[in-house]
């Protein structure tokens, strides 16, 4: 393999040691829709129903959950529904650490409503609990509802659940807009607020997603069942011809189902594999690419299949893959193996791959595949 | 014989095996974490049937429009015992695919070609 595609590869890990060092539970960015909506609080559903969290938190966590995401969604296009541009695209980030649950949001805004956006995040910030609940009130009273349906009623319900002040900030795109960063905790132990809160890894993350042209991003802990929830949300997505999407489709669940099968834990966590997976862009082609851990001593074995089922082409793949097909001797729960040939099969190119070591039983092994 | 009916999951597919109705069908999608576990009943039901098995023709339908290869092996063991079933009783193997799913037609074919008996694919009218 050639120095700048391993290059190229390794990057899915430098994102995901960024995303663990940060402790980014569960990451999403791309359009946002009613449908996309549903399946991101599914998976954080999901992986927090395995963290064995308090019901009042969850419940917490999820409230300010919707409420960030329809802001996103309703603010993500100014003016218009239609998405102008993949730097439009929002971003949702759930992170936990800190004995909290942060939740982060990003999204385009006009620079014209910046102001005004401001102010209101001040006055919210400013006020108390009861105060905030009177004006809640005052605010429905006035009549001021903006057309979008807003005029901050989210942020103050968002501001009372939370208990914590938001943070926010923004990022100037050009001389119309810019993004719209906000966020919020809730501590697992009440009444222990937050004062400060660093914005710029979230920043800098969203630009270099932006800049690789990422459509699709996902980091955190998976199992079967995020893995559906998951699927739901590419289901969701416009992006190319019906055969195109098929075949992503297709090729994400063997990606996926390879980490929830086969992907070690680093340490004793609750819940499923860590995992990234992302898709990119570029050029009518996309780039799907996986990471995860994996014992060290499978390293070799797994190389060695690669590389052979990347040496092989046309009817030879063909007839190894029926050859494994009727292979009956490995046919377990957790293995059929098929999954490599599979993957080379469909994507019609060489699989990329890599290897970075973690410590002295666990390496990561990350998967590239161009379709 | 008692029918075999599995509803469909957002995972698993629907099957209806039912000798009465002259049904026999499995479609949906199929992606379970273990296929193995998933179509264990099914051939043990395919089993007893085999036992049991009616005068009448069978026509066995596969409408799938996705299943992930812990499945595709699953549907190469279901096919072998449907090809020994087809020695006693006239049975066809009917393979549906959605216009333009190419894959699911060359999976068709794959299998067509690994058996012995009749099979007919065929594109699903829109």
């Amino acid at each position: 393999m050639a120095e700048q595609d391993i290059e190229k590869i390794g990057y899915g890990f430098t994102l995901f040691e960024g995303m663990q060092k940060d402790n980014l539970g569960y990451i999403y960015r791309g359009l946002f829709t009613q449908n996309i909506t549903d399946s991101i609080i599914s998976l954080a559903e999901n992986n927090l129903e395995s963290s064995g969290e308090s019901s009042k938190v969850k419940k917490r966590v999820f409230s300010i959950m919707v409420e960030c995401l329809q802001n996103v969604t309703r603010h993500q296009t100014p003016q218009n529904t239609i998405c102008e541009g993949p730097y439009q695209a929002g971003i949702f980030v759930i992170q936990n650490h800190n004995e909290a649950y942060q939740i982060t949001s990003g999204n385009v805004v006009e620079n014209s409503t910046i102001t005004q956006l401001q102010e209101m995040l001040n006055t919210i910030n400013s006020l108390e609990k009861d105060d905030l609940k009177a004006y809640y009130k005052q605010i429905l009273e006035d009549g001021s509802i903006s057309e979008k349906g807003g005029a901050g009623l989210g942020l103050i319900e968002m501001a009372r659940k939370s208990g914590n002040k938001l943070f926010y900030d923004f990022k100037t795109l050009d001389e119309e807009l810019s993004y719209f960063y906000l966020h919020t905790a809730i501590s697992k132990n009440s009444e222990s607020a937050f004062n400060e809160i660093d914005l710029n890894n979230i920043k800098n993350l969203h630009e270099i997603i932006n800049r690789e042209n990422i459509i699709l991003i996902y980091n955190g802990s998976l199992n079967q069942e995020g893995l559906i929830h998951l699927l739901s949300t590419i289901e969701s997505q416009p992006i190319g011809a019906v055969d195109v999407k098929k075949k992503l489709f297709n090729i994400m669940v063997e990606m996926l189902q390879n980490i929830v099968k086969h992907g070690e834990k680093k340490d004793d966590e609750l819940g499923g594999n860590p995992g990234i997976f992302f898709i990119s862009e570029s050029n009518n082609s996309y780039k799907l690419s996986s990471g995860n851990y994996i014992k060290k001593s499978i390293v070799k074995e797994l190389s060695e299949k690669i590389d052979y089922v990347n040496g092989i082409e046309g009817e030879n793949l063909d007839m190894f893959y029926t050859q494994r097909l009727l292979n009956f001797d490995i046919d377990s729960s957790k293995e059929a193996g098929l999954g490599i040939i599979d993957l080379r099969m469909k994507s019609g190119n060489k699989l990329l791959y890599s290897f970075s070591e973690v410590n002295d039983t666990i390496s990561f092994f990350s998967l590239q595949i161009i379709i | 014989m008692e029918a075999f009916i599995i509803e469909k999951t957002e995972e698993t597919p629907e099957i209806i095996l039912n000798p009465a109705e002259h049904i026999f069908k499995i479609s949906h999608r199929s992606l379970p974490e273990n296929a193995n576990g998933f179509y264990a009943p099914v051939f043990e039901w395919l089993e007893e049937f085999r036992q049991n098995l009616p005068d009448d023709d069978i026509q066995f339908v596969f409408e799938l429009e996705y299943f992930n290869t812990a499945t595709a092996k699953q549907i190469a063991k279901i096919l072998l015992l449907l090809e020994k079933i087809s020695h006693e009783v006239s049975l066809e193997i009917i393979w549906k695919y959605r216009k333009e799913d190419v894959d699911m037609m060359s999976s068709g074919l794959r299998y067509s070609k690994l058996l012995d008996v009749e099979f007919s694919i065929q594109e699903i009218e829109e």
